[in-house]
């Protein structure tokens, strides 16, 4: 937590946000870092007269500050049933994840909103506290609605991802904690986030079965979402080529993301969250 | 279009099984995923529920069934009549001699000749023909001309061993017309080269191959056996044996000899390497019996480790002399050994009161009906037509081992007149001039004879010590106790007789070692002959109130001697060797399509496991 506390996210774009916060804007207003100067009209305020400038050019001149504004940050975290998978669950690392970075942009006076999908697994007065969290005091009941979520369900990620793109009043730093296993795909929601502004950190949670399947032999796989099964015979001679198919996947996401400006990390539950959260966000410059 | 091998045919069950595998469709374990996404992405083939599926157009499938039916037809070795160059001819002589039973071979020569045997057959060509000749007592032809290996191999799995001495000369004499005037003809030999009767077969040209069987010799084997009264004590038995050793070493064993069962003298022998020991054992007998001697020994050869003999108590033998005056002959009949001698000067009846009758130049009104010894007389049926007498005819051969000639020579003995006559059929010569035989002895109408063509008189015979002797033996030989005694005897392979008198219906005999057997017997029959005497050992025949044991042993010094001949000799001067190894045609398409076949499975085997 103390070294979390240390950290501030980074954001490449300026805030947009109305509420005023610690973050570099586009707006002008109050604050010590300077920005321009304008030629003064009558009526505005005279402690922002350069009076050093006066005196050598004989002219008025205000000086304008940059307006610091608070930066939204939006997590969006996947609980369905593909989640619960691993050891520990790909749910449970992708709660420590989003706790994780709600705490670093809580502790930079940043907005933290997180939106849940599936909807049905969080109830309304918890759904109600995690949309809208501010200020480090609310660091400790942001973590205890976090620890309220189960995992169930059936996915629709596309879905979700556009709703979130469209309740947000103002655009952020979006972070999408999911494995992405959703038949109908990623690309749309994705799309609806990019095209609302949003800059995207997406993390992909995978469970070490996934990437290193131990079962072997004539198997029938049931998908614990839809039910549906798959008959296959899996062997050890066939591991790399599995692998392979799970690495053109995440390729596959890794450039959609890149061709839209954003970040994507590969989160294997069995690796350490310290690995993810001190290395590989902070080398990716998602904070620092 | 044929097969050689119609039952390879029979692979043609696998074709369905191939089809099978393709729509048979494995059994799965069902496994929780958090979803099948990657899955799909990652396979091709799909689902089904049912454990088969519909046989889809599959070019491997068609190319699997296509190969695996090239397969069985070429097991099943078809072929095309057609004409062309004619194959081999073999002749394989599979020798069944006592010998052959050495068991110096694992398990024992014959079955390791019959292994080779089955090698000649395995690596016949296809246009091969082979013939399977089986040389035992007699020789078999297990198998006339074929190129079908089963044929020949079932032939060969009927052939057994047996404990007669070999006689190849046969065997070979029908070889001979098989593979003569053939360029590519060849007769197999197999065998230990233990044969005696080769010297009269020349060796034409043959192709003989002699394949050898037998690694040492490890021998020791009773090879004579009589019994006879004791020379010095006619109240005692004399049994003579002699032991053979093959061996190059001296061997120390132990002989046991019984009578009837019962032992009566158990002895100690050392016999030098490859030596034959003579020995006497004398005993009191008080009743008909058989001695049996039993050598002691663990060797290659048991079967002639065993000999038995049957004696019966002697009797005295009553003996006809019908002469005009032969004072010679007279006295040596009397000195005999327990003779009888009634002396008569014609004879008018059949003379059955006695034992037998001699003739001496006295042509007698009825012929007698026992054994006959015929002096310068002859029945008219015996001779053909006689011609003139032969003038001061001189000794030029004589059966020396004959039982008539013991101890005796002819050296000085001159002759003045003998008859002339050709020897028939029933005799053999057992004196003989370069003209005609001088005396004669045989067997007709199951009376012995023995004929002399001159007059002892008219020679200085009387006067050399052979001629008691002579006659001493005649009366043995003559005598109806030795007469029994001889046809109680045989050799293995050789027939058993058994005459009777009255009407029977049946006879049992019980071969050694086996069950009684029941042989039916014509009605008004007067003999039987068995011949089933392959084994050494005591037969008990039984026919009405008769009631005969018969001894049959193998006393053989060839097959005794189990030293594996290097060469074979034939003829004067030809010989052929022992040939282990030679050139020869293996094939391998068996194995070739065999494995053929394995791949093929395999890799069916494989291919699913990677496409599942």
């Amino acid at each position: 937590m103390r070294r979390l506390e240390q950290l501030q996210l980074l954001a490449q774009r300026r805030a947009r946000s109305a509420a005023r916060g610690e973050r570099r804007s586009r707006s002008r207003g109050q604050s010590v870092e300077f920005a321009d100067y304008r030629n003064y009209v009558a009526g505005d305020d005279l402690r922002y007269l350069d009076w050093n400038l006066y005196g050598r050019l004989d002219r008025l001149f205000l000086k304008l500050y940059e307006e610091e504004r608070e930066l939204p940050v939006r997590i969006f975290l996947d609980a369905s049933e593909s989640m619960t998978f691993g050891e520990p669950s790909k749910f449970d690392y992708a709660r420590q994840v989003a706790a994780a970075v709600g705490y670093v942009a809580l502790c930079g006076f940043d907005r933290v909103s997180v939106t849940v999908f599936p909807e049905e697994n969080v109830d309304a007065p918890t759904a109600g506290a995690l949309r809208q969290v501010r200020g480090r005091k609310s660091a400790l009941p942001f973590f205890q609605n976090l620890g309220r979520i189960t995992a169930k369900g059936t996915v629709a990620l596309n879905e979700s991802l556009r709703r979130g793109a469209l309740e947000a009043r103002q655009p952020g730093l979006a972070i999408v904690l999911s494995d992405f296993l959703d038949p109908a795909g990623y690309e749309a929601g994705l799309n609806a986030l990019a095209g609302r502004g949003f800059q995207i950190n997406l993390i992909h949670v995978l469970a070490d079965e996934e990437l290193n399947p131990a079962t072997y032999g004539d198997l029938r796989l049931v998908d614990s979402e839809s039910g549906g099964f798959q008959e296959v015979t899996f062997g050890r001679y066939r591991l790399a080529a599995y692998q392979k198919t799970v690495a053109n996947f995440c390729q596959r996401l890794r450039e959609y993301l890149a061709t839209r400006g954003g970040n994507y990390f590969m989160a294997n539950t069995a690796m350490p969250l310290e690995d993810l959260l001190l290395k590989q966000l902070r080398q990716a410059e998602v904070w620092r | 279009m044929n097969f050689l091998e119609p039952t390879a045919l029979a692979f043609a069950a696998t074709l369905p099984i191939v089809v099978l595998f393709y729509l048979l469709k494995r059994k799965r374990v069902v496994k929780l995923v958090s979803s099948t996404l990657l899955w799909q992405k990652f396979l091709a083939e799909t689902q089904a529920s049912a454990p088969f599926q519909r046989l889809r157009h599959n070019w491997l499938l068609i190319l699997q069934l296509l190969l695996l039916t090239l397969v069985i037809l070429a097991l099943g070795r078809p072929y095309f009549a057609s004409k062309q160059k004619g194959g081999r001819m073999l002749v394989a002589i599979l020798d069944a001699s006592a010998s052959m039973q050495a068991r110096d071979e694992t398990p024992s020569r014959f079955e390791k000749a019959k292994k080779d045997v089955g090698a000649l057959i395995d690596n016949l060509q296809a246009s091969d023909q082979m013939v399977l000749l089986l040389a035992g007592a007699h020789t078999e032809v297990k198998q006339s001309p074929t190129a079908n290996k089963s044929a020949l191999r079932r032939a060969l799995a009927g052939c057994a061993v047996t404990s007669a001495s070999g006689r190849m000369a046969e065997a070979l004499r029908l070889a001979q017309p098989l593979v003569k005037d053939r360029a590519e003809a060849e007769i197999h030999l197999f065998s230990d080269g233990a044969t005696t009767d080769l010297s009269e077969l020349e060796n034409e040209g043959l192709r003989l191959v002699y394949h050898r069987a037998g690694t040492r010799a490890m021998n020791v084997g009773i090879v004579t056996l009589d019994v006879r009264p004791h020379p010095e004590d006619p109240t005692r038995r004399a049994v003579f044996a002699s032991f053979l050793n093959a061996t190059t070493n001296a061997i120390d064993t132990e002989v046991e000899l019984r009578f009837n069962g019962q032992l009566i003298e158990t002895r100690p022998l050392t016999i030098g390497p490859r030596e034959t020991l003579p020995q006497v054992f004398s005993t009191q007998q008080t009743e008909d019996g058989i001695f049996t001697l039993l050598v002691m020994a663990d060797d290659d050869l048991p079967a002639d480790n065993i000999a038995s003999i049957g004696s019966a108590l002697p009797q005295p033998t009553k003996v006809l002399l019908v002469t005009r005056g032969n004072r010679f002959l007279e006295k040596a009949l009397a000195a005999a050994p327990n003779t009888e001698v009634t002396v008569a000067k014609e004879l008018a009846d059949t003379a059955l009161g006695f034992d037998f009758v001699v003739l001496d130049g006295v042509m007698p009104v009825v012929w007698p009906e026992v054994n006959t010894m015929a002096v310068q007389v002859a029945r008219t049926n015996w001779f053909e037509a006689a011609g003139k007498n032969l003038e001061a005819p001189a000794i030029v051969d004589v059966k020396a081992t004959h039982p008539l000639l013991r101890f005796t020579t002819l050296e000085n003995v001159q002759i003045a007149e003998s008859m002339a006559v050709k020897t028939p059929p029933w005799a053999l010569a057992v004196v003989e001039a370069s003209e005609a035989p001088l005396i004669l002895a045989g067997e007709l109408e199951k009376r012995r004879v023995v004929w002399l063509a001159f007059d002892p008189l008219q020679s200085t015979w009387p006067l050399r010590i052979s001629f008691p002797i002579f006659v001493a033996n005649a009366v043995e030989w003559l005598s109806p106790a030795t007469v029994s005694a001889a046809r109680h005897q045989a050799r293995p392979g050789q027939p058993l007789r058994l005459s009777f008198e009255q009407d029977v219906t049946e006879a049992r005999i019980t071969p050694p070692g086996q069950k009684e057997r029941v042989l039916p017997v014509a009605a008004g029959a007067r003999e039987l002959v068995f011949g089933d005497t392959l084994r050494e050992g005591l037969y008990h025949l039984q026919a009405g109130t008769n009631q005969v044991t018969y001894c049959v042993n193998l006393l053989d010094p060839l097959e005794s001697d189990t030293t594996p001949r290097g060469e074979i000799r034939m003829g004067k001067f030809a010989r052929v060797e022992a040939a282990s190894t030679r050139p020869a045609n293996l094939e391998l398409w068996r194995w070739l399509s065999g494995v053929g076949l394995a791949i093929l499975l395999f890799e069916w085997w494989y291919y699913h496991r990677r496409t599942a």
